[in-house]
């Protein structure tokens, strides 16, 4: 049985904003400024990962398949209404652990709350598209249910921190180019923001609107398909070399 | 405001898809003539009317009159999902050409954060039903306008020699943001200007 690294894959090949591109609209919406990135990160880590344990908890104590076999050559049963049930389940899990996350922001941090707005909502739209890319056990061996729920949460937690190091990269990027400033989480003494020097004065403004949030995205994507490719190749004259 | 002003925002002004960033995958990866993309901009701008329609009637008969605010998430999201099942539905019967040409089951359109984006702008604005429905149907009419305008900067730039590493995703996102930027001009002054004279 081969392990694959699902952790180190959902950080890098499968990085959900740089390699499979989704997830774009709070990449770009709110990024630019790097706390806001980092509530949306956490909100998402937090939903995805508790909708993948009920889901893998789900799975694992699913009851046996009781019904009767299709009989052969007869056509495959197909549901009337177009969504899934496991979706609709999916969406419910998510978008409840969506509002308990609000609540949470709302408690906790109400500016943060008011900052993002309608993005954390949506996380449960996000976390549902990111469920899109949930893989199934090796064929090979079948899997005990505490491995399932193991690997459903290295992989949510890989896909969560994907998700996370692309959007305070973006909004590191935005925030001190287009702002000269860096916010962070204010702490005692620490008002929370960090002023670049010689950026503050000449910020590039562009950079704060959602324009400049789709130009980083596109530039983004453009270099991770550009180190994807270098390191392929580099990769293929090793192979030939030995 | 009025019905106009409020088409006139949600369309231009604070245009769903460059101004609030909602719906930007299916802008990016929308099929490339403009067949497909009427088609499916058509869908999405049903599936945005419905549901700020039924968000609204969600909000003002259960959720605020049995205090569930804090259920407004699932609830909406749940809405949205059973209005894009039953959209899909009876396109699949009534008109299975327009589901062919947008090469997107609209049951797919639940994965577009723009749908349920329009639902909580007319919720937490607190529209009534006539402008709830206008909040919808003026997002639809944005989303069009520029899915139009992004598949047929696409069509050109399909003929110009670009980079390798910027083809196709990572191009049509900087298109999109450059376009964003020029709908900066439609601002609120813009806005107060034109409906001066109505």
């Amino acid at each position: 049985m081969t392990r694959r690294p699902v952790f180190r894959d959902g950080v890098l090949r499968d990085n959900p904003v740089a390699v499979m591109l989704v997830g774009l609209c709070p990449a770009a919406a709110v990024t630019s400024r790097v706390i806001d990135a980092a509530w949306m990160s956490v909100g998402l880590f937090f939903v995805l990962l508790l909708t993948r344990l009920c889901q893998a908890i789900l799975h694992a104590l699913r009851a046996p398949d009781l019904s009767e076999p299709p009989a052969p050559g007869a056509p495959p049963q197909t549901s009337v209404f177009p969504l899934r049930p496991r979706w609709l389940g999916s969406l419910l899990l998510s978008s409840c652990f969506t509002a308990a996350f609000e609540l949470i922001l709302l408690a906790f941090a109400p500016s943060e709350s008011a900052s993002l707005g309608i993005y954390v909502p949506l996380l449960a739209v996000n976390c549902l598209v990111l469920e899109r890319f949930q893989r199934s056990g090796p064929e090979d061996e079948p899997e005990s249910p505490v491995r399932v729920i193991a690997r459903s949460l290295r992989e949510a937690a890989g896909l969560g921190a994907g998700f996370a190091i692309c959007l305070v990269a973006i909004s590191l990027v935005r925030e001190i180019l287009g702002s000269g400033t860096i916010t962070l989480f204010a702490a005692g003494s620490f008002g929370g923001t960090i002023e670049v020097g010689g950026l503050s004065s000449v910020p590039v403004r562009a950079l704060t609107y959602g324009g400049g949030g789709l130009l980083c995205l596109g530039y983004l994507a453009g270099f991770a398909r550009l180190l994807g490719r270098r390191k392929r190749r580099s990769g293929a004259t090793e192979a030939g070399r030995s | 405001m009025s019905l106009l002003g409020i088409i006139l925002t949600f369309t231009l002004v604070d245009n769903i898809v460059l101004s609030r960033l909602l719906g930007i995958c299916p802008c990016v990866s929308a099929p490339s003539d403009m067949r497909g993309t009427a088609a499916a901009a058509a869908a999405t701008s049903l599936l945005m009317s419905l549901s700020a329609l039924a968000g609204w009637a969600l909000q003002t008969f259960l959720l605020e009159p049995l205090g569930l605010g804090f259920l407004r998430t699932p609830v909406f999201v749940l809405c949205v999902a059973c209005i894009a099942g039953f959209l899909d539905l009876l396109a699949r019967r009534a008109a299975p050409r327009l589901l062919r040409a947008a090469r997107v089951p609209l049951a797919g359109v639940v994965f577009n954060c723009a749908a349920l984006g329009v639902v909580l702008i007319a919720a937490r604005g607190g529209f009534s039903a006539l402008e709830s429905l206008a909040v919808g149907f003026a997002a639809g009419a944005g989303f069009f306008v520029v899915l139009s305008l992004l598949t047929a900067i696409r069509e050109r730039l399909d003929v110009e020699s670009v980079p390798e590493w910027l083809q196709g995703l990572p191009l049509h996102l900087i298109s999109a943001g450059l376009l964003a930027f020029a709908f900066l001009a439609f601002d609120r002054a813009f806005l107060s200007r034109l409906l001066r004279g109505w």
